[in-house]
């Protein structure tokens, strides 16, 4: 199985008119994702590679229901694009924004928690259930990052996923669900709430988060862990070690996050949750070996 | 963007909150004819977007005019790129208080932050003493209830005369906050002048990054960056770092950067500048190696893993950017992703080696940085 997205998911893609919609929107049907209609204001009656398109996501569930909506919208628009899928009943979305406004960031994260949808993103490159379904602009096709197997991934960053990944597939191991959920500040679902889909999955035997450093998600992680909401091995790889101390958000940033942040202290919580924390991407696959055999 | 506190305080003003009296200064020139006009003792403070400014000796207080040229003569000649200097009324203070809202990423909310103990301790203090910081979420879809401003003032603990004033800051504050799209509006410290009035003695404004194209009066400017080349860089949209090591980093992705810069300095070795060379400036490879070679290195180190970002593009795009500036200093490849084979094709044509290891690739950059190899 997987988490988010599978197989019998029927996927909607807000703004697939565009050029990256319309050339993502191709992969994910090729990769196997079941897209039922595409969405993009004045251009019902179109179709991009055969997908239906509807002047608004009302129109088109109406004619194609649909549980999840991926998002090739620009940042301007992202927010009245989410709150669009979210009136439609649509509560699985996924948006590659890379540049969503702060505020309109934490009106989205909000508005999703307030009627129990999840968003992922923005600025990620999406979801991928191996084998099953993709959202986004993941490259299914690089067989050496991409293969199916039992581990769940979440990560924060892009390139650096690819990178750890193929460390997790170099290592005799394949991945059931990959979440990218964004490098922005103020993601819409953090780590620690995906933790509990992870536990759910009989599919899943292992977890591997790929964390930078700065903002508290993998702490969060710890605190789930130890809590025993998440119960399964898990490793984390976290860049950012040694960065020289970048810029500080004047003294509110340390009073929120209490001095949390570094590296360093998310590697001793992780540990002290029973986590492993490797130091550099080729130990992400011996790690894995040590809790999986 | 983090705004000058002349920038912040412009704003505070135009919201309602009472700051000093000031005059900006870009020159000695100018000086005089601002002491004047302020009235001494007035305080000097460079403008400067560092913090610590108090404890670096970037603010002086000047008694008499012929102190006051001495002190900014000082000022615009020390090592801190003081480009400006925001001359200021001495203000007479009983207290002072801390405010700020910020975001809480959790909760997705805005949050108020309020200590009647304000100044530069407050991180001390939010260690030692966190019962006397109150925090307040305020979900924004809703906007900022009495209520909201009532569990600050009182929680805060504040005497019954300032409730009402201050109150008014930490409205006034929040609607800067929302109209700016703001990370941070702080005010540290908030003097309370002895006949009970609150004035912003400092204004800390930080514009969301991606909310600037809703705040055009404030665009990037020179003064807020070390060097004219760094300027440039940030208004082509390329970060750009520099740093006094040996090997230059042309990288892309914030997260795969700092773990190649973890693995440069695990291995030994030290990082001269980084130039970030993908995402939506994959296409820019002439233009990112003419930044790298601003910073004298002894290897120059491309790592990639790109999705969007095309191997064999980036490769391209070096092979040209070699041809153009002709760099002195080896080359160290790892680009990978999509249409990679084809990369290492044209990498190996251009006589360089495609590693495909980033660990390696690293090992080897500072091994040549070390003369080693």
């Amino acid at each position: 199985m997987s988490i988010f997205v599978n197989k019998q998911s029927r996927v909607i893609v807000q703004g697939v008119t565009g050029k990256e919609g319309a050339f993502w929107a191709k992969h994910m049907k090729d990769m196997g994702t079941q897209v039922v209609a595409g969405v993009t204001p004045g251009k019902e009656g179109q179709n991009v590679d055969g997908i239906p398109v509807y002047h608004s996501v009302r129109r088109a569930t109406a004619e194609h229901p649909a549980d999840v909506s991926m998002l090739f919208v620009p940042p301007k628009f992202t927010k009245d694009a989410v709150f669009e899928a979210l009136d439609a009943g649509i509560r699985k979305i996924c948006t590659i924004a890379d540049g969503i406004p702060l505020h309109d960031a934490i009106e989205i994260r909000r508005a999703a928690m307030s009627c129990g949808a999840m968003v992922i993103g923005g600025n990620t490159s999406g979801i991928i259930s191996a084998g099953e379904a993709m959202l986004g602009t993941i490259p299914y096709w690089i067989e050496r990052v991409y293969r199916k197997g039992h581990v769940g991934v979440m990560t924060r960053s892009g390139s650096l996923t690819n990178e750890v990944t193929a460390e997790i597939v170099k290592g005799g191991f394949g991945i059931t669900t990959l979440i990218g959920v964004g490098g922005d500040p103020v993601p819409g679902t953090r780590f620690a709430e995906l933790l509990p889909l992870y536990e759910a999955d009989d599919d899943t035997h292992a977890v591997v988060i790929i964390g930078e450093l700065g903002g508290t998600m993998e702490e969060e992680v710890a605190e789930a862990r130890e809590a025993g909401i998440f119960t399964k091995p898990l490793v984390a790889f976290m860049g950012g070690r040694t960065a020289p101390e970048g810029k500080r958000m004047g003294h509110a940033g340390a009073i929120v996050t209490g001095g949390r942040g570094t590296v360093k202290g998310k590697t001793a919580a992780l540990i002290q949750a029973g986590a492993k924390v490797a130091k550099r991407p080729s130990e992400v696959g011996p790690l894995l070996r040590s809790f999986l055999g | 963007m983090k705004l000058f506190e002349y920038q912040a305080k412009n704003i505070f003003r135009e919201k309602g909150i009472t700051t000093p009296r000031g005059i900006l200064i870009r020159n000695m020139e100018d000086l005089d004819a601002a002491v004047a006009d302020i009235g001494l003792p007035c305080v000097l403070k460079s403008q400067v977007l560092r913090g610590g400014r108090g404890k670096a000796g970037l603010i002086r207080l000047v008694k008499d005019a012929e102190s006051a040229r001495n002190e900014a003569q000082e000022l615009f000649a020390s090592e801190h790129n003081v480009h400006m200097i925001l001359v200021e009324e001495a203000v007479s203070i009983a207290s002072e208080i801390y405010l700020a809202v910020t975001v809480d990423a959790v909760t997705s909310t805005a949050m108020l932050i309020g200590c009647a103990e304000g100044g530069v301790e407050i991180e001390k203090l939010a260690a030692t003493a966190p019962e006397k910081i109150v925090t307040v979420k305020v979900d924004m879809s809703h906007g900022l209830g009495g209520f909201h401003v009532n569990n600050l003032v009182y929680g805060m603990g504040l005497p019954t005369e300032l409730i009402k004033p201050v109150s008014a800051v930490v409205r006034n504050l929040y609607k800067t906050f929302t109209a700016y799209d703001a990370q941070l509006a702080e005010i540290n410290p908030l003097f309370i002048t002895t006949d009970g009035t609150p004035i912003a003695g400092d204004g800390k404004l930080i514009i969301d990054d991606n909310s600037e194209w809703r705040h055009p009066d404030y665009p990037l400017s020179r003064e807020q960056f070390d060097s004219q080349v760094e300027f440039e860089a940030a208004q082509e949209g390329i970060p750009y770092l520099v740093f006094d090591g040996d090997v230059a980093l042309m990288c892309a992705g914030a997260g795969l950067t700092t773990t190649v810069f973890d693995l440069i300095n695990d291995a030994g070795g030290t990082v001269a500048t980084y130039v970030e060379f993908g995402g939506a400036n994959y296409t820019k490879a002439v233009r990112t190696m003419e930044l790298c070679l601003e910073t004298p290195s002894k290897v120059i180190l491309v790592v990639t893993f790109g999705t969007i970002a095309r191997a064999d593009v980036m490769a391209q795009g070096l092979v040209e950017a070699i041809k153009t500036h002709k760099p002195q200093q080896p080359i160290v490849t790892c680009i990978r992703g999509t249409n990679e084979e084809e990369a290492f094709k044209i990498l190996r044509e251009a006589g360089l080696e495609p590693l495909t290891n980033t660990e390696e690739a690293v090992q080897r950059a500072v091994d040549i940085a070390a003369g080693r190899a």
